[in-house]
């Protein structure tokens, strides 16, 4: 069996830290995202903050909700 | 690798799991992966696992085929305000063994209050990058054997980052100390990146409850106030109430909390 990986990974910046650990997202092309932080990430207690650049993972079928795999250092 | 369990995701479809190599599992749909898995191995020994999913039915049957597949104690992490994230990991049999909050604190000495703090007769203050490296070394060794023969170790830092064995100062000059003339008895370390972080903040047993933490938190933050940055940023475990006191008392105040569940 062959595993695809069937998300789209986009670039983007925190512009809005939420509640209930969550986060607005934008992305390169301006669309607005919500997005959390992956668990894989969150196990090295990686910290987001506003005006963060970020990695999202966007799901094919909804695409106004992400979740953020990687932080850029600047 | 390929060991599977099987379930059925939202839409009835089928839901196998898939250990897809020795720490990561793949939960599938219609050969798409909707879910994954990962395990951690910390330098500590202990087990970190996590999951990522785009639904609920996934995300149970990956961490049902990890727990399974795994020994026990597992550890995870999730921001507490996240509420739906702990559910489930409370259904998947973890409990809370450890909670950590995230503070904000101020640096003006105006806010802290503490301009006034000094270190008691006999300690200085040594600033970062003006501390002998070996006597650094020895007060930090010495300092994590007395947090180990007491509460441990392991129940201290938030963060464990893989060192050279023996040796956890990784950049010395990130590191003031208090110090007498004979040693070194206390330390702490910020890091500058972004927001400052107050990485470690400690004092030897036999030298605490006479302000020497205070004296260097007061060092730390005052030189972060002259530099111009308004706030600093630590994080201490809720169940130490010294270090809860300390920073509450110089104005932190709370912005986030950390839970570290086990099962």
């Amino acid at each position: 069996m062959t595993a695809h990986k069937n998300v789209i990974e986009v670039e983007g910046k925190v512009v809005e830290c939420l509640r209930s650990a969550m986060f607005t997202v934008e992305l390169e092309n301006g669309h607005q995202v919500l997005a959390h932080i992956s668990g894989k990430i969150r196990k090295h207690y990686i910290r987001i903050m506003l005006g963060d650049r970020v990695l999202v993972e966007l799901p094919p079928y909804d695409l106004a909700r992400g979740r953020i795999v990687f932080r850029y250092r600047n | 690798m390929d060991s599977r369990t099987h379930a059925t995701g939202p839409a009835g479809h089928a839901t196998p799991v898939t250990r897809v190599a020795y720490g990561q599992w793949h939960a599938l749909e219609d050969d798409l992966v909707v879910g994954r898995g990962y395990l951690q191995h910390r330098p500590d020994g202990r087990l970190f696992i996590s999951v990522d999913a785009w639904h609920d039915a996934a995300f149970a049957q990956l961490a049902e085929a990890m727990t399974a597949a795994l020994p026990a104690p597992l550890h995870t992490v999730v921001d507490e305000a996240d509420t739906e994230l702990t559910a489930h990991w409370r259904r998947a049999g973890f409990t809370v063994a450890r909670r950590e909050v995230e503070y904000a604190v101020p640096t003006d000495p105006e806010v802290t209050g503490l301009r006034a703090a000094v270190p008691p007769p006999g300690v200085t203050v040594v600033p970062a990058g003006q501390a002998d490296a070996a006597m650094l070394r020895e007060v930090d060794r010495a300092i994590r054997a007395e947090v180990e023969a007491t509460v441990g170790w392991r129940s201290m830092p938030a963060e464990v980052v893989p060192r050279a064995e023996g040796d956890t100062i990784v950049d010395p000059s990130l590191y003031a100390v208090a110090a007498t003339d004979e040693r070194h008895v206390a330390l702490i370390r910020v890091v500058r990146v972004k927001r400052p972080r107050i990485g470690l903040l400690a004092v030897r047993a036999g030298e605490r409850r006479r302000g020497v933490g205070r004296a260097l938190l007061a060092h730390a933050l005052g030189v972060l106030h002259r530099s111009g940055i308004s706030e600093a940023w630590a994080e201490v475990d809720a169940s130490n109430a010294a270090a809860s006191a300390l920073f509450r008392g110089v104005g932190a105040r709370p912005v986030g909390s950390t839970l570290e569940l086990v099962r």
